[in-house]
Formats: structure tokens, C-alpha cells, sequence
């Protein structure tokens, strides 16, 4: 059976697991997203929270995917819990060093001016400063996103959603003549996944960072 | 997987936005660097030495420490579980240590594929002649960290067979990019008065590289080798599902047999692996760093 006849036969399978896979990921990085900012919000400010913070999730980064998902199974058991847990744990980091980094790159200047015209505090964090860190902490979501793809098709292997379903499936029947089809229809769902979200993320750019600093 | 699944390029824009301001110090300096260059690539353990003063005690410490205490509570814990014949057949006759060296070996000899692969490829690709073909180079980086770790290491393993062969090639494959992303992007950042300069007072194109560009560009090699490292430690445990052997084995038969302490054991040790490799090789990273280029930090 050539590639395009088993993906033309497994359609259905493969679009069910496609969109979980994308699903997972999007979900896990909407939470990812906002407890990302709200870590960088919170210890931007303090020298020693910030790094703090910085260290603690690039220690998280170093851990592989597989051993954390091992370490989560006793724990939340199988399926989806280790799954999701997982995703935004790894979903999270880049998005809290990019959003200290952006918080604290805004120019003080701009701060201090916002202060003068009588700005509240939360005005000036959601009028000024985190409209000016945004394009930094988009980039750290399209990062996240990427890698997130990889990881959840290892989650598979722990009873996880999606398109890992596919690779594992292809593995466990190693030799077979679908078991080709199986991993590359996996691995290329996955790839083509990764680069549209990665599309849906540039227009999001286009759209969302504000006119006056795009470069 | 880390995240080492994930790769290389998510590191890439926190690298991006801080590595270049600390490695282009002022222009002065940049100069005194190059100059001074030879004099440290020949001496070595002065730069080592200052390096030592420069990172501070817990730093030395806190990591290693911390891997002892948890490693010894995991054995601790391991010795006083109570483990059934399959929990056994995971474990014993030394299975553990062997698993544990064929991870080593992995990464160690993937590392060593991916930088003779990347640097002087990413020094090839910054060179005049073939400067046409970076973008290409770098939008194929860019394409490959969308490729998953796991499908890639499965479906060299369909086509090669089983085998740590096959992972190592797949390791390889995905751990090039990274690296030669960061070489191409430290040669690139540059200053090009430099290279100008150098070239002014007569050096050789060879000179020029080995005197003045690969020395400026040293802290971005470096990442990128901690990058290739701790990546290549996050794909050994994929090695497992292509009979490639490692941690993930015990991962692996862990959850396949639900045999928890199995299970945990290779997880904390592949966790403990990880953390050891970063922290020496950042380590590594600060040691070597050129003379010239300590920014006092």
C-alpha cells in the first residue's frame, strides 16, 4: 500500500488524531500563555525573583520529556492528566524567560511617562508595558508551540492524545508493510501541524503587535 | 527533550536577545581581544583559573549536591521497595548500570558526530563563496526543528533497523541544526570592522578565522554545544523504542509492565543524568570562554 492509499483509507483515524494532537497543544499552551506571563509579571521587578524564575524553568527545560512524564505517571496515572501536565509545564518556560526578558527591556522612559499622565499601575502594565513586551513573549509562544508538537507525540507512548498514537502504532508493528505508513504519516502530520501553527502565528503578529513598534 | 525534543530553536530567541549583548562587548575590548587571542589559546590555565574566581561557590555546589541528596533518597527508597519477579527481570544483573552507560555512550558519541558535523559546516556556510546559500541553511534548520525527535528516530529505524545505529543517526540528524544555527549566527553577529581590520593589517583569510572570528564566536559554539548535549540526553531516552537501549529502557518497561519502581528509578536517573550534563557543561561554557571576552559580570 503506497503512502497517499493509506492515508486516503485511515482518514478518519488520522484527522481524529490530528486534531487532538492539536488541540492538546493548543489548549496546553492557552494555559501555558497566561501563567507564563503572570510568573513574568510577577518577578520581572525584583532582580532575584527573575532569575529565580529563569533558572528554575531552564532546569525544568534540561529534564527529557520522556523521564518527566515517567515521573508524572505514578502520580496523576495515565492518559490524559500526565499528558497535559507535561505540556505546560514545557509549554511554560519559554514564555516566562521571554516575557521577563520583554518586561524589563521596555524603556523606563516610557513607564515614567505613563506614570506622569496619572496611569494606575495596572494600566501601565496593560497599556504600555506588556503591549511593548509582546512581540518577545509571542516569539517565546511560537517557541513553546514547536516543541510542544515533538513532546506530545512522546506523551502518546503514556496513553496520551493524538498523532504519537500513529508513530507508536507503526512501532509496535515494526516490520509489517503499514508500519512505514503508520510513523511517516505521524511524523509528517506532525511536522505540517507544527509549521501551521507557526503560519498562524506570524499573522497573529501582523495583527496583534502594536503598529508603532513593528519592525 | 528536553525538552530535548523540542530543540534548539526554542532556545534560540531568549539566546538571540541576551547572548549577542554580552558577547559584542565594546568595541575596544573586541579589538584587545583578538589581539591578545594567541597568547590565550596557547595558556590556557590562566583563563581557567580567573574563570574558577569567577563562578561563584554555589554554583560549584548547589547542583551537585543536590543530585547526590536526591540520587540517595532514590536509592534509599529503591532499596526498601518491594519488587516482584517483573520489577526484577527490569533491574537486575546489572541492567541498570548498563542502560545507564549506553545513555552516556549515546550522547557522547552523537555530541561528538554533531559538532564535527555542525561547526565546520556552519564555518563553510559564512564563508564568502557559499554566503549565498545561508538563508537556505537556516530556513532547512528551521524547517527540521518542526520534524518530532520521535518520528525522525522511528523512521531511521523502519529504514536502517534496530539498533542504536539507527539512533544515533537520528540524534544526530536533529541536533546538527541547533548547532549550526548558533555557529552561523556567532560568526555572523561579527563586528565586520573586525574581520576588515584584520584583513587591513594583513592577515590571511585563515588567519582572519582562526585569530580573530572563531575566538569572537566561541560563546555562541559553546551554547551551542551545551545545547547539542543536553539535547542529545533528551533523545538517548527515545533510543529505547528503536532498540537502541539507554534510560529509556527502563522508562520504558516501566510503564509497559506498570511497574512503578522501575519506572521511577530510570526516570530519576535520566532526570540526574541531564542536570550533571548541563551543569558541566556550563560550566565548560564559562571556562573556556576567552580571556578577551569576560565581561565583568
Amino acid at each position: 500500500m503506497s503512502f497517499w492509499e493509506y492515508v486516503g483509507s485511515r482518514h478518519t483515524q488520522l484527522l481524529t488524531d490530528t486534531y487532538q494532537h492539536a488541540s492538546a497543544v493548543f489548549q496546553c499552551m492557552v494555559i501555558a500563555t497566561v501563567l507564563g506571563v503572570a510568573v513574568g509579571v510577577a518577578t520581572y521587578r525584583t532582580e532575584w525573583a527573575g532569575a529565580l524564575a529563569t533558572t528554575a524553568t531552564a532546569t525544568i527545560l534540561t529534564i527529557p520529556s520522556l523521564a518527566l512524564i515517567g515521573l508524572l505517571i505514578p502520580i496523576v496515572g495515565l492518559g490524559v492528566a500526565p499528558t497535559v501536565i507535561a505540556l505546560t509545564l514545557y509549554g511554560l518556560l519559554p514564555v516566562v524567560r521571554n516575557a521577563i526578558v520583554g518586561l524589563r527591556g521596555v524603556d523606563p522612559a516610557l513607564v515614567d511617562a505613563a506614570k506622569g499622565i496619572g496611569m494606575s499601575r495596572a494600566a501601565r502594565l496593560f497599556r504600555v508595558e506588556l503591549p511593548l513586551a509582546w512581540p518577545p513573549i509571542l516569539t517565546g509562544i511560537r517557541v513553546s508551540t514547536q516543541m510542544l508538537m515533538g513532546i506530545a507525540a512522546i506523551a502518546a507512548f503514556a496513553s496520551g492524545p493524538g498523532l504519537g498514537n500513529e508513530i507508536f502504532r507503526g512501532i509496535a508493528s515494526l516490520g509489517s508493510a503499514n508500519s512505514l505508513n503508520q510513523v511517516l504519516s505521524g511524523t509528517l502530520g506532525i511536522a505540517v501541524l507544527a509549521l501551521l501553527f507557526d503560519a498562524a502565528y506570524v499573522l497573529i503578529g501582523r495583527l496583534t503587535i502594536p503598529r508603532g513598534i513593528r519592525a | 527533550m528536553t525538552a530535548g525534543d523540542g530543540g534548539g530553536a526554542r532556545r534560540e530567541p531568549p539566546r538571540g536577545g541576551e547572548r549577542p549583548a554580552r558577547a559584542m562587548p565594546e568595541d575596544d575590548e573586541e579589538v584587545a581581544a583578538a589581539d591578545r587571542e594567541p597568547a590565550s589559546d596557547e595558556t590556557p590555565t590562566p583563563s581557567a583559573a580567573r574563570g574558577e574566581r569567577r563562578i561563584s561557590w554555589q554554583k560549584w555546589t548547589f547542583m551537585p549536591s543536590f543530585l547526590v541528596l536526591a540520587l540517595l533518597a532514590t536509592w534509599l527508597w529503591f532499596r526498601g521497595a518491594r519488587l516482584d519477579s517483573i520489577a526484577h527481570q527490569a533491574v537486575d544483573n546489572g541492567k541498570v548500570g548498563l542502560a545507564l552507560r549506553q545513555h552516556i555512550g549515546l550522547t557522547a558519541v552523537s555530541t561528538f558526530f554533531v559538532l564535527v558535523i555542525a561547526i565546520p559546516l556552519g564555518i563553510a556556510l559564512t564563508r564568502a563563496r557559499l554566503r549565498r546559500l545561508t538563508p537556505f541553511a537556516m530556513a532547512v534548520a528551521n524547517l527540521g526543528q518542526a520534524v518530532p525527535a520521535l518520528g525522525l528516530l522511528v523512521l531511521l529505524v523502519v529504514w536502517l533497523g534496530i539498533g542504536a545505529r539507527s539512533a544515533i543517526t537520528g540524534m544526530v540528524i536533529y541536533a546538527v541544526l541547533p548547532v549550526l544555527a548558533n555557529t552561523i549566527a556567532g560568526l555572523r553577529g561579527i563586528d565586520p570592522t573586525l574581520t576588515e581590520a584584520a584583513r587591513g593589517i594583513g592577515m590571511s583569510p585563515m588567519g582572519v578565522l582562526g585569530r580573530v572570528e572563531l575566538p569572537l564566536a566561541v560563546p555562541l559554539i559553546l551554547a551551542g554545544v551545551r545545547t547539542a548535549l543536553v539535547l542529545n540526553v533528551g533523545t538517548a531516552t527515545l533510543a529505547t523504542f528503536g532498540g537502541g537501549g539507554g534510560l529509556g529502557d527502563l522508562i520504558s518497561a516501566g510503564i509497559i509492565t506498570q511497574r512503578m519502581p522501575v519506572l521511577i528509578l530510570g526516570s530519576v536517573l535520566t532526570v540526574a543524568l541531564a542536570l550533571l550534563v548541563e551543569w558541566l557543561a556550563s560550566l565548560a561554557e564559562l571556562l573556556l570562554r576567552p580571556r578577551g571576552l569576560e565581561v565583568a559580570a
